[in-house]
Parts: structure tokens; sequence; C-alpha cells
């Protein structure tokens, strides 16, 4: 029962429906934890959000900060694959940043579009964006609404 | 006010569209002015930009006393001395549907002072109002009124032109103005104080724009960029219905080497050719019957484009066969009905620039020198050569903001008489022409 249940969660984890741990371990040396909310629909907020990353990254160092950008709502548009911004995300993705994508946004704009959106791949489906954040900030993050 | 109107500076009376106000680029016009970015464009974002002017003519007139456009200042073509604003565009742009980023709009109206709202006395007109539909990949497809593929000075937007005038070339050959729909006789040089304006065409010209359905995309390889666009359009400019069955059609093509930036401040060395092809309508016989009668249309042209800070430089090569325009005070597209020669309905005309822009270094300040040539109707006894050298400087008060000063040094002969004889009559004359220009983009 025990392997059972373990495989479970396993597969579950792997299909991306776990809940995204908040990863102090992905980051043991890290000296500040951020956690980055996109909610906007402008999209210079979008630009500006990964502007933020990327400082935050240059002026801590890689693995000197922890940082995750959670979208909802208007703001989910950054994580769409196509997006203008693909590019950026996947070098920040690729330095560590993690991208978090609300369900219940991603259930709302299937409503709206007829079908789900794509989304980038770097992009981790969470059950409530606004939920993250407040497990995030439990965990000792510090929210940044750019 | 059908009368009073345009010329040099109505000349500049196409375009606009993209989003920042640094100097002329090697941009993607094609791409900047019709598509957004995907998933990044808002709803509706509005903007605009003005400009006003001074412009200054140094002409003499003729013997009789009469002064012929060249001498004017557009587009009311009353005056050798004006103020004006000569553009004062609004428009919105972004995708309507934010969630579906695959398609997106594009809308921009005219309120200035210029040969778009002047022929037609209009207080305002729309020189854009385009849908683009990118679901797909490789052939993205533009539909509505919008500029058409052709040359870069025209493609580009005019609120980032370095100049304040366009070259003769592009004015005359690709600036079209629009037959009447009835004949109308040529309009003498005219006095001045004028009583009367010599701009007799009716329609708002060209703009460099028409209605009709694109089909276009880019193509990066590497530090590469290629482009393509193929439109089919009614060939009636910015009035939305179409006047006969022909269609326009219009072939571009460029390739760029792409150094960096992006949007109207991207630099790259860009090289590019187009062609395009149509007919039109005209009614140049003196009687009281309709008869308008079908003549062909025909564009082409190459160029390159060099943009690396600090430096520009730029050429283009154009030419046409039919429909020579040879003065908005001819409408007839004649020089002199009465005389066999000089007629443009089946004309040549051919003409070149070379332009060349220096940033300087650690100062608000950029100095531009620009020569252009326009040989219209050639092999034709009233052929006539133009020859203008424009000295320019602007200076940047902010990246929305700029002054543009102009000095045009302009010779213009006709070849096949000597002077004080034919039409160099009244080109004698012609002389420096000064023209400040500020640009505001919000």
């Amino acid at each position: 029962m025990k392997k059972i249940l373990l495989s479970g969660l396993f597969l579950l984890s792997v299909l991306g429906f776990a809940p995204a741990q908040a990863d102090k371990d992905s980051k043991p040396f890290a000296e500040e934890r951020i956690v980055l909310q996109i909610s906007d629909p402008n999209p210079f907020k979008q630009t500006l959000v990964l502007n933020v990353a990327s400082n935050l990254l240059k002026a801590y160092g890689q693995d000197k900060v922890d940082i995750e950008i959670v979208a909802f709502g208007p703001g989910l548009r950054l994580l769409f694959k196509d997006n203008a911004n693909k590019g950026r995300i996947e070098g920040l993705a690729g330095s560590g940043v993690r991208f978090s994508a609300c369900k219940n946004t991603i259930a709302n704009f299937t409503k709206k579009l007829g079908h789900s959106p794509a989304l980038n791949p770097n992009a981790i489906p969470v059950s409530a964006g606004v939920v993250r954040i407040i497990e995030l900030e439990n965990q000792g993050f510090k929210l940044i609404k750019p | 006010m059908k009368h009073t109107i345009a010329r040099k500076t109505l000349l500049g009376a196409a375009i606009a569209v993209s989003l920042a106000t640094a100097p002329a680029q090697a941009a993607n016009w094609l791409m900047l002015q019709g598509t957004e970015p995907d998933s990044a464009a808002p709803r509706i974002k509005m903007w605009g930009f003005i400009q006003a002017q001074y412009q200054k003519d140094d002409s003499d007139p003729n013997g009789a006393g009469g002064y012929i456009p060249p001498k004017l200042i557009g587009p009311n073509l009353t005056s050798q001395e004006q103020f004006n604003v000569n553009r004062a565009r609004l428009g919105a742009r972004g995708t309507g549907f934010p969630l579906d980023g695959k398609v997106n709009y594009f809308l921009l109206t005219e309120f200035g002072n210029n040969g778009i709202t002047a022929p037609g006395g209009d207080a305002a007109r729309i020189t854009d109002a385009s849908i683009t539909l990118n679901q797909i990949d490789g052939m993205r497809v533009r539909m509505g009124l919008f500029k058409t593929p052709g040359p870069e000075e025209l493609l580009q937007a005019i609120h980032v032109f370095d100049y304040v005038n366009f070259t003769t070339v592009t004015n005359q050959l690709m600036l079209e103005r629009l037959p009447n729909d009835a004949y109308t006789a040529n309009q003498p040089p005219v006095s001045l104080p004028a009583t009367v304006s010599p701009w007799r065409f009716e329609k708002p010209v060209g703009a460099g724009r028409d209605v009709g359905i694109q089909l276009f995309d880019s193509f990066r390889s590497g530090n590469w960029e290629h482009s393509y666009a193929l439109m089919f359009g009614n060939g009636n400019g910015l009035n939305f219905g179409d006047n006969d069955d022909n269609k326009d059609t219009y072939l571009y093509w460029s390739s760029e080497r792409i150094y960096g930036g992006k949007g109207p401040r991207r630099q790259g060395l860009k090289f590019f050719a187009w062609a395009q092809n149509g007919k039109r309508l005209l009614d140049n016989t003196n009687d009281s019957t309709h008869n308008p009668r079908e003549f062909d249309r025909k564009r082409s042209g190459v160029g390159v484009k060099y943009l690396k800070n600090p430096y520009r430089v730029s050429f283009e090569y154009m030419k046409g066969e039919g429909m020579i325009f040879v003065g908005p005070d001819k409408p007839t597209f004649d020089m002199n009905p009465s005389v066999p020669p000089g007629n443009g309905e089946n004309g040549k005309a051919s003409g070149w620039y070379l332009d060349a822009g220096w940033m300087i270094p650690n100062s608000k300040w950029e100095l531009d020198l620009r020569y252009d040539y326009y040989d219209r109707l050639e092999d034709d006894k009233l052929e006539v050569e133009f020859k203008t050298t424009t000295l320019g400087a602007q200076y940047a008060f902010n990246k929305k903001t700029r002054l543009v000063i102009n000095y045009a040094l302009r010779d213009f002969s006709a070849p096949e008489f000597s002077s004080g004889a034919g039409p160099n009559t009244n080109l004698d004359g012609v002389d420096t022409r000064l023209s400040i220009q500020l640009t505001h983009i919000f």
C-alpha cells in the first residue's frame, strides 16, 4: 500500500499536479527568497517583472537568491507558450527562477477560449496563484509586486 | 477648400505607425506596423503625434509674376512662408481579445493640414484601419487600409523620418495623386497674394496606402531576417471603396543583417526590392462627356539602408511607367495638353537618393545630408530634372520630442530647353527652401 501511495505521489509529481514545493532545498545557499506577482493586464508589467527578476539575480548572484514568479489573472499571459518574452523566460529558468501558473486562471481562460491555453514549458501549474503566494510567504519569501 | 491645397509639405502627407521617436532606422516596418508582440499586447494602446512646422521658400516668380507649385508652401500653395500643423495623428492599436494573441488591429486618424485632408477640405481622415491574423506560420494576413509594401522612404513611420520633406522622386513618383473623376483643366502660374490655389486634384493623396489584403511574414536565420509581402488592393489610395474593377498588385522582399536593438531603433544593414502594378482611370479629354480611359501604373525599386550608431547611410532607386504626376496644377497629367509631348499618362520617370546621417556622440544632435535626383518624363520633349541637396540637423529634446531643421538647395530644369525657354520659364526661379519641424509623440 505504501509503495502504491509513493508511486502515485511520484506520478502526480511528474505530471505536474503535485503542489509546487517552496523550494528552500532548490537553493540551499539563498540569502533572499522572493516571490514576484504578475497579475496585471498591462504588457509593460510583463517586461517589468522579468527585469526585476534579472536585477535580483545580478545583485545577489544566482545561488544567493531564490525567485519564483507567480502568474494569475490577466498576468498569466506572460506564461503563454508563444509570449513575446519566451526567450527571456527560458533564460531566467536556466538561472533557477521558477514560474508558477494559476490553475484557476487557466480554467477561466479555457472557458473563454474554448480550449486550454498552451503554456510555456517552464510554467508549473499551481492550484491557485494567490494561495501559492501565501504558501511562499509562510515559508519566508518576500512578496514583491512590480 | 478643394482648391486650397498642397505641395511640398503635403508631399509628406503620408504615413505613420510604430511607436518610438528615434531617427529612422533599418527597422522592419512590415512587422512593426502590422503585428503586435504575441501575448504581450494591450487591448488598446492609444498613441499619436503632432508635427508643427515653419517653411520659407526663396524662389522667384516668372517674368509675369506667376508662381508654380514648387515655389509655394503646401498644402495650401498660396504663400511662400507659412506656419502649419502638417500632421496631428491619433490612433489605437493592440489586440481586442488579449487571450488570443493571434489577432491584432491598427487604427490611425489624421487631423493635420496636409495632402490627406486638404484636397477634400476634410477636418480628419482615417489613414489606417486594419486587422491582422497571425494564425498561419509563415503567412500572416492583414486586411483593411494600411501602408502598401514599397519604398523605404514611404513605408517607414513618418514621425521617425529624418527630414521634413520627402525626396522629389518619392513625392512625385510614389506619393500618388489620384485622378479627378471628371476632366479638370490645368492651372496656370498664380500671382501673390493668391486668389486661387494651383492645387487642382480633388482626392487625398494616396499617402502610400491602399485598401486590400496583404500576405506577409518575417523569418530569422541567425543574424539575418528575411521578409516578404504580397498585397492586392483597390489601387484607390485612402478611399475606402474602388472606382473600377482593376486591382493593384504589390510585391516586396527585404533581407537584413541585424546588428542589434529592436523596433524602430533596430540597427542593421537592409537590402530590399519591391514592385507595384495597377491601372487607373483618367478623363483627360476636354469635353463635356465623362469618358475616362484606362492607363497602366507601374512602379518598382531597390534600395539599401545601413544603420549602426552613430552612422546612417541609405540609397534607393525607383522607376515608374504610366500615370506620371507632372504637378498639382496639372490634373490632366499633361504638361501642356495643347502640345503633343509632355504627356504623363504614358510617360516614364526614374530617380534615386543618397542619404547619410551622423549622430554626434555624447550630444543630442544629429547631422544629415541628402541628395536626390528625379528625371520626370524621360525621353520626352518636356522632360524635367529635379536635383536637390538637403542639409539637415536634428535635435532630440527627449526620446519623444525632436526638432528637424532642413535647408534645401534646389536645381530644377528642363534639359531640352535653354534657360528662360519652355518649362524653364518657370523653373529658372526655383531656389532654396528652409524647413523647421517639431515632432512630439505621445
